[in-house]
């Protein structure tokens, strides 16, 4: 269908729309209008991505004189496939309708392993190896000793691509990564550097988070996004925790000793070229006095890693004397992982600001800040010097120089922890779950961190997400961040540091009640279930909980999912059910599948929790609020008729992580609300309370906000433990699910959450009709019905 | 009548409406209860005195809501319709059939019903053959062969009915498979599932199963008392059958019954087909003969198979020799109203009864006045669409489920003909 909204007319590819679509796009363009950010909050299953792509690409149509460009950012590379299909089957309907004039260039951009096309660089295992496969068949010295050496392998999918140069272009058209390799194959031409190419020609760039990010590899991919462009982050809940990772390093021992490792190989190879060739590393020298910024010389593929966060003006700095020469350098790295190591030792936890740790350094070690500053630049420069090509093999040099980089470029807002824990000791119950939720929740790096057993950590943590988001709001005309769950909406601007002119939440019209809300406060013998310290570990509560599932797997078709606190906590519990028969009761009924650390593992749990989901056999799955699961799989339609949430997913408080991140928050606000509140005193002690609270709410909802995928699914939450009926836990849930909490299903027993369950599952079971119309609430939309309200004014609607 | 079924005649849509607005205020175990409430539904009148409750009223929209939507689903098309079906109704008598949310359980509810159901598909169908199928303890076993006795059927179930262990849809769809796959290719295929449980424990992969149900032609359709379950679904959208929920148990009668009328022919069955069949002699009183069904000497009743001059006791059947398809010609005739039904009447608002040219204002049918009683207003009544007579309800819902002919139309068909014969 095609409407107006004020003076674009919208393309939008189906022939109804939702009404929360076509108020979010009037929203959207108020945005794009004023040229600001915006902030929106719209339930999952209510076809954001679709709205949000037919209106700025509607937008870029209708504003041809200045053509804006839309940088869209997803979590995962199945995301992007998913956002990529609908812009096809969008382009499409716009081509159908304007002919050749909707004709757009819209690519995805994923790493080399998702994207290479050579056989033999693609069957690397992971995503280090893949990239450092195609360094040794495309880096320029090996390119160039394979002109003399015809022996050398090089990769033929590059070379082509080199040879046709300039002539090298994508075909307008909409392209996922599969049609880009499809269409790699076909002409020969490597499809990643092809699509690396083309980014700055493209009017839509579809690409993972980092991307934008992560500085080190913002620098290099969108350095050359234009101003006028519309940035979207999509599923944007934890976009500040995504902030967070990009800056922070955590440092192990076996990085430590790995570092050692990496110091011997470059010396040998040091020694190994000044008998070769001295003259290369003169010329180095050289280069490095005259500045970082003026390597002009590299070619695009050897510039494979760029500076973390570091500002311009020390681009154009000379590196300082002590380490432009390689072996200095080397003497310095190797001191600096030595006081590392000595750091290590220590058996107490310690907190430190980056300023005393850089003095300390300097004191202790003899480096100074400058020095640090420039660690990072000065070991790729090294690297790229001495023709190292497989890089995966030097990630715990990377590492270092990264953290010293980092620690001597920001004063503010990090700080330094060092936790020499142990995953047996019992005083600290849940040291692997901290990890993985704050500093390493990159599936990539948590499976590395979990492989390692961690005995003592070194973390340096950054604690505003505002440091790596900054350069993308300053640079970016409009930056819109959206998900189904934003709640509360208000924290968001506070977090990230910035001011957007539009910040709103939808409701979801529904034609039948298909979400099905309960708080469960009492076992079926009348008393209190809750993971609070002092209850967790009652038999009657571990008894309550468990019954609680016996009955629900008799009466819910197909699968459950249950979310615990905590690992500890899951392990726990499951043992005593399985001790006293519980779990045998379940397994009556459905099959168990758990959620365990290992990727692997849960991976395939997750498989088959899937095929017993489909053939009808039944089945649970056990995991952590906190833990993979509730980041980024989807439990919809049967596989997740009921979501029971056990307990209240707070964060381990006792983390030195979290509370340096609070303890910073904390000062921040006091800086910024002492301007427009005087009882400062007062407000600190509620914000570091409003601050715990919601990251733990927004945690509860996005687990049971899973459940729900469209229109036409449904699914119950049942939410277990009292602390939930209390009206301030309760609110900080989004408003989607809060208006489906009837007071009645407030504060629940067992049997009346049977009855209640038993109830709307048969409700939901009869066929129902999609569009509402019968009902009298209107919750699809025809095209006469959106230029009726465009004529009345969408204020109307806005109920 | 109680609260349940007038909400329910108010149509789908209103229904839920209306149920959000009365039960908000209401609690869950309040709720259990409104099924029960029937003395809600009593009224007083001026005089104190109890009014009768007015199910007629209620009765005849609940019927005319029915009507309509099977009009509306045949009306678009002429569509085929299987009018020799081989029925095999499964039965799960699992754990789950045990439970009590049905009064007095599941089982006993499905018991009742299948019973009523069987007499009236018979009723309907009377060419076509039910198998009864029950799933216990994991394994399905076959409890009838296909045949077309209703009392034995029934018989049959009464006698096994008792409820243990799990549900196993793939063996209860393995063992249907084997029964109706080597029917003859004129007879339609069909499956109805009466699922309690909300699990299967398969022995293999039930997907395979369905796609070998889907090659056969088998259209499954279930009938869940629970929830909704996935794999039925897909069962169901797989080989073009019906998936329902029971609400309770009067909305489990009503799914049930659902069935009885032949269904829609799948599109690969709508070749035409001749079928050879015999019309047996009723044998004559007195004489003495074995019959080939149950191997005794039997004094008079049975039939003459034509073509071997066997005999059977009953009709519709197969010649155990011959295997020639015996039937009687009344059977055929019920049989065939399901390929021309009458149009549903329209129904006659008082004011249009009041205008209209019919001066006698009694009913075609009974020739019962139209008007109510004692007020001399117009009552409710119908009208055919092709003949314009007028009917009362009673006769409305006579014509359109026992009758299957509007005497309005049959009278005026002969009149033309008689007219012509006159004139020659």
């Amino acid at each position: 269908m095609k409407f107006q909204i004020e003076e674009v007319t919208v393309y939008f590819p189906y022939d109804n729309i939702y009404p929360e679509q076509y108020t979010y796009m009037v929203e959207l363009k108020r945005a794009l209008d004023a040229k600001g950010h915006c902030l929106l909050e719209m339930p999952t299953g209510t076809g954001k991505t679709i709205a949000l792509l037919s209106l700025i690409t509607s937008y870029a149509l209708a504003k041809t004189e200045s053509p804006i460009k839309l940088i869209y950012c997803t979590r995962t590379v199945h995301e992007m496939e998913k956002t990529l299909a609908e812009l096809k089957f969008l382009h499409n309907y716009q081509v159908k309708h304007l002919g050749a004039a909707a004709k757009m260039l819209a690519i995805g951009l994923s790493s080399r392993k998702n994207l290479c096309v050579n056989p033999k660089v693609s069957s690397a295992e992971n995503r280090d190896s893949v990239d450092a496969a195609c360094r040794k068949l495309t880096a320029s010295w090996v390119r160039s000793m394979a002109a003399e050496n015809p022996n050398q392998p090089t990769c033929e999918f590059y070379e082509n691509y080199d040879r046709a140069a300039g002539g090298a272009v994508l075909p307008a058209g909409v392209y996922t990564l599969e049609d880009l390799r499809a269409f790699g194959k076909e002409k020969g031409w490597c499809p990643y550097f092809l699509a690396r190419h083309m980014v700055q020609f493209a009017n839509v760039v579809v690409y993972s988070y980092q991307y934008l990010l992560d500085p080190k590899v913002a620098g290099i991919i969108s350095k050359e996004m234009q101003k006028e462009s519309v940035v979207v982050f999509d599923e944007a809940h934890n976009i500040d925790n995504v902030c967070i990772e990009a800056l922070s390093v955590s440092v192990r021992r076996q990085t430590l000793e790995g570092a050692i490792r990496n110091i011997s190989r470059i010396e040998n190879e040091i020694d190994r070229f000044k008998d070769i060739d001295a003259g290369r590393l003169r010329a180095e020298y050289n280069r490095l006095v005259e500045g970082l910024a003026l390597r002009g010389d590299l070619s695009a593929s050897d510039a494979w890693l760029a500076n973390p966060a570091l500002p311009d003006d020390i681009l154009r700095q000379a590196v300082p004397g002590n380490i432009r020469r390689a072996e200095h350098f080397l003497h310095v790295l190797r001191r600096l992982v030595q006081y590392l190591k000595v750091k290590l030792d220590t058996d107490k936890v310690e907190k430190e600001s980056p300023v005393s740790f850089v003095a300390s350094i300097n004191s202790d070690a003899g480096i100074d800040q400058k020095a640090l500053k420039f660690c990072y630049d000065r070991l790729h420069s090294l690297l790229m010097t001495l023709e190292i090509t497989d890089t995966d093999e030097f990630l715990h040099i990377q590492t270092i120089c990264d953290f010293a980089t980092l620690v001597g470029t920001y004063a503010r807002g990090f700080s330094i922890i060092i936790e020499p824990f142990d995953e047996r000791m019992p005083l600290i119950p849940d040291p692997v779950l901290q990890v993985s939720s704050l500093s390493l929740s990159l599936s990539l790096s948590l499976s590395l961190s979990l492989s390692l057993s961690p005995l003592c950590m070194l973390c340096l943590c950054c604690h505003d997400a505002s440091l790596a988001i900054k350069p993308v709001f300053d640079r970016f005309q409009s930056v819109v961040i959206t998900s189904g769950t934003l709640s509360p909406i208000d924290l968001y601007p506070r977090l990230l540091n910035f001011h957007p002119v539009v910040s709103r939440s939808f409701k979801m019209s529904l034609t039948r009640d298909c979400i099905c809300p309960m708080v469960l406060t009492r076992g079926s013998d009348q008393l209190p279930v809750s993971t609070k310290f002092d209850m967790r570990s009652d038999p009657g509560v571990v008894r309550n909980y468990g019954k609680l599932l016996v009955e629900m797997v008799s009466i819910v078709p197909d699968g459950i999912v249950c979310f615990f606190v905590s690992y500890s906590y899951m392990d726990g519990i499951i043992n005593s059910w399985n001790e006293s028969g519980i779990l045998k009761d379940i397994m009556q009924h459905k099959l168990v599948f758990i959620e365990t650390q290992d990727v692997v593992e849960t991976t395939l749990a997750l498989d088959n929790y899937r095929r017993a989901c489909d053939c009808g056999r039944g089945a649970v799955f056990f995991s952590v609020a906190r833990g993979k699961v509730a980041e980024g799989i989807d439990f919809d339609r049967h596989y997740g008729r009921l979501v029971i949430m056990f307990g209240v997913p707070f964060q381990y408080t006792e983390s030195k992580i979290l509370r340096a991140r609070l303890e910073y928050l904390r000062d921040t606000f006091q800086i910024k609300e002492g301007d427009f509140l005087t009882f400062d005193a007062l407000i600190d002690v509620m914000n570091i309370e409003l601050t715990d609270r919601n990251l733990n709410q927004r945690q509860a909802a996005q687990c049971v906000g899973r459940v729900i995928r469209s229109k036409a699914d449904y699914g119950m939450m049942i939410f277990a433990d009292k602390r939930y009926s209390r009206h301030d836990k309760r609110s900080k849930l989004p408003g989607w699910i809060l208006s489906h909490l009837r007071d009645a299903n407030l504060n629940l027993s067992t049997d009346m959450a049977l009855h209640i369950a038993r109830e709307f599952l048969r409700k939901m079971a009869q066929p129902y009709e999609k569009t509402g119309s019968t009902t009298g609430r209107k919750t699809l939309l025809s095209q006469e019905d959106v230029e009726k309200l465009g004529n009345n004014g969408a204020q109307e609607m806005l109920y | 009548m109680n609260n349940s079924e007038k909400k329910r005649m108010n149509g789908e849509a209103e229904e839920e409406n209306e149920e959000d607005v009365e039960d908000e205020g209401r609690d869950a175990w309040e709720r259990t209860y409104t099924d029960e409430r029937s003395w809600e539904a009593l009224e007083e009148d001026e005089s104190g005195l109890l009014q009768p409750i007015d199910n007629k009223a209620i009765y005849h929209s609940q019927y005319r809501r029915r009507l309509q939507s099977l009009s509306a689903a045949s009306a678009a098309s002429r569509i085929q319709k299987g009018l020799i079906r081989f029925l095999c109704v499964v039965v799960d008598l699992s754990k789950a059939a045990g439970e009590m949310d049905f009064k007095p359980s599941r089982m006993a509810v499905i018991a009742k019903h299948v019973e009523a159901f069987i007499r009236e598909f018979f009723d309907q169908n009377p060419l076509s053959q039910i198998g009864l199928v029950i799933i216990k303890d994991g394994v399905a076993q076959s409890l009838t062969e296909l045949g077309g006795s209703p009392e034995a059927h029934i018989k049959a179930l009464m006698v096994k009915l008792g409820c243990s262990g799990d549900s196993s849809l793939q063996n209860a769809l393995e063992l249907v498979h084997d029964t109706l796959h080597k029917i003859p290719s004129y007879g339609h295929r069909e499956v109805l599932i009466l699922y309690s449980a909300l699990s299967t424990c398969d022995p293999g992969d039930i997907m395979e199963t369905i796609q070998k149900c889907k090659k056969a032609k088998l259209r499954c359709s279930v009938i869940g008392l629970s929830a909704e379950m996935f794999v039925c679904k897909h069962l169901c959208q797989e080989t073009g059958g019906s998936y329902m929920v029971a609400l309770d148990e009067g909305h489990f009668k009503e799914l049930l019954l659902e069935h009885a009328p032949p269904p829609p022919a799948l599109a690969e069955f709508a070749i035409a087909n001749l079928i050879k069949m015999g019309f047996p002699q009723r044998a004559a009183e007195g004489s003495i003969a074995i019959c080939s069904c149950h191997r005794e000497a039997k004094v008079g009743e049975g039939y003459i198979c034509p073509r071997c001059k066997a005999r059977v006791c009953e009709l519709p059947t197969e010649c155990r020799f011959c295997g020639l398809t015996l039937v009687s010609s009344p059977h055929l005739a019920r049989s065939y109203h399901h390929l021309f039904p009458i149009e549903p009447f329209t129904e006659v608002s008082a004011r249009q009864l009041e205008l209209s040219r019919v001066a006698s204002k009694t009913c075609f049918g009974c020739r019962e006045s139209l008007l109510t009683p004692g007020t001399n207003k117009a009552g409710p009544c119908a009208a055919c669409t092709k003949c314009k007579q007028y009917f009362c309800l009673d006769c409305d819902i006579y014509i359109h489920e026992s009758l299957h002919n509007c005497p309005g139309c049959e009278s005026r068909r002969i009149t033309p003909a008689a007219a012509s014969v006159t004139m020659s």
